[in-house]
């Protein structure tokens, strides 16, 4: 099966210790590396405000995760982690891989298009001839 | 291809003024409309809006920057529609998914509180 590309987002309380969302990392990173899959960033955007308050909290503490996975199962596997730690408040998880494909079909009949417009353009517009209406007249 | 002529050369009134049509105009990008019903009211040319997205040629609308996405949402966090910011049907099908998944995550709200 094709490999799948996935963004993972969790919200965690904002006063946990660094260390113990590391700790959480870890856990997550370990169970990617069992199942063959592919962690490949992982960026903690540190506390951040929240739009809206999630178990009476106003603040967060973002940790971002882009993974390539062919299992289906991982996710399930991870969303359940995430679900049953306490530090985390919100989590989300998606798919990814299919908008990226449109997006480089679109970008790719945009070149295409650019290539073609100089040629389409350098043609002089056709001036409409009066001939008819000289003769009939 | 906006074909937009500006009508101003060939009105003889002062030449100072051209940005702000008091009087009656001469027949302007709408056609031939000799005087016509509005002749009265303030009559303005609404100026082509244009997609966004289209102009920075964007195709992947990142949910996770809320400052891009930020202007297509009303001050208590409904999702604009099209005809108020010009998006094309396209991206604005992109967009509001985008702004979806942000609400989901807690960067943009669903309904600010006041």
């Amino acid at each position: 099966m094709e490999d799948r590309l996935y963004d993972l987002i969790f919200i965690c309380r904002p006063d946990t210790p660094e260390a113990e969302i590391d700790k959480l990392i870890a856990t997550l990173q370990h169970s990617v590396d069992e199942k063959q899959a592919k962690l490949e960033k992982i960026e903690k955007w540190g506390v951040r405000r929240l739009a809206y308050r999630v178990h009476k909290l106003r603040d967060g503490f973002f940790v971002y995760m882009l993974l390539r996975s062919s299992h289906g199962e991982l996710l399930k596997e991870l969303e359940r982690r995430l679900h049953v730690s306490d530090a985390v408040i919100k989590y989300m998880t998606i798919r990814l891989d299919q908008e990226i494909k449109r997006q480089q079909k679109l970008s790719k009949r945009r070149e295409r298009r650019a290539a073609r417009r100089p040629r389409k353009t350098a043609t002089p517009a056709a001036t409409p001839a009066p001939e008819q209406a000289a003769a009939n007249g | 291809m906006p074909d937009e002529t500006p009508a101003a050369p060939q009105q003889q009134a002062p030449p100072a003024h051209s940005s702000h049509p008091a009087g009656p105009r001469p027949s302007g990008p709408g056609g031939a409309r000799p005087g016509g019903p509005r002749r009265g009211k303030r009559n303005f040319v609404r100026k082509k809006k244009v997609c966004r997205f289209c102009v920075e040629k964007i195709d992947l609308i990142d949910y996770k920057k809320p400052e891009i996405l930020q202007p297509f949402v009303q001050e208590r966090g409904k999702i604009l529609p099209r005809r108020m910011t010009g998006t094309c049907a396209r991206h604005q099908r992109w967009l509001t998914v985008a702004i979806k998944r942000a609400q989901n995550i807690a960067l943009l709200p669903f309904a600010s509180e006041l």
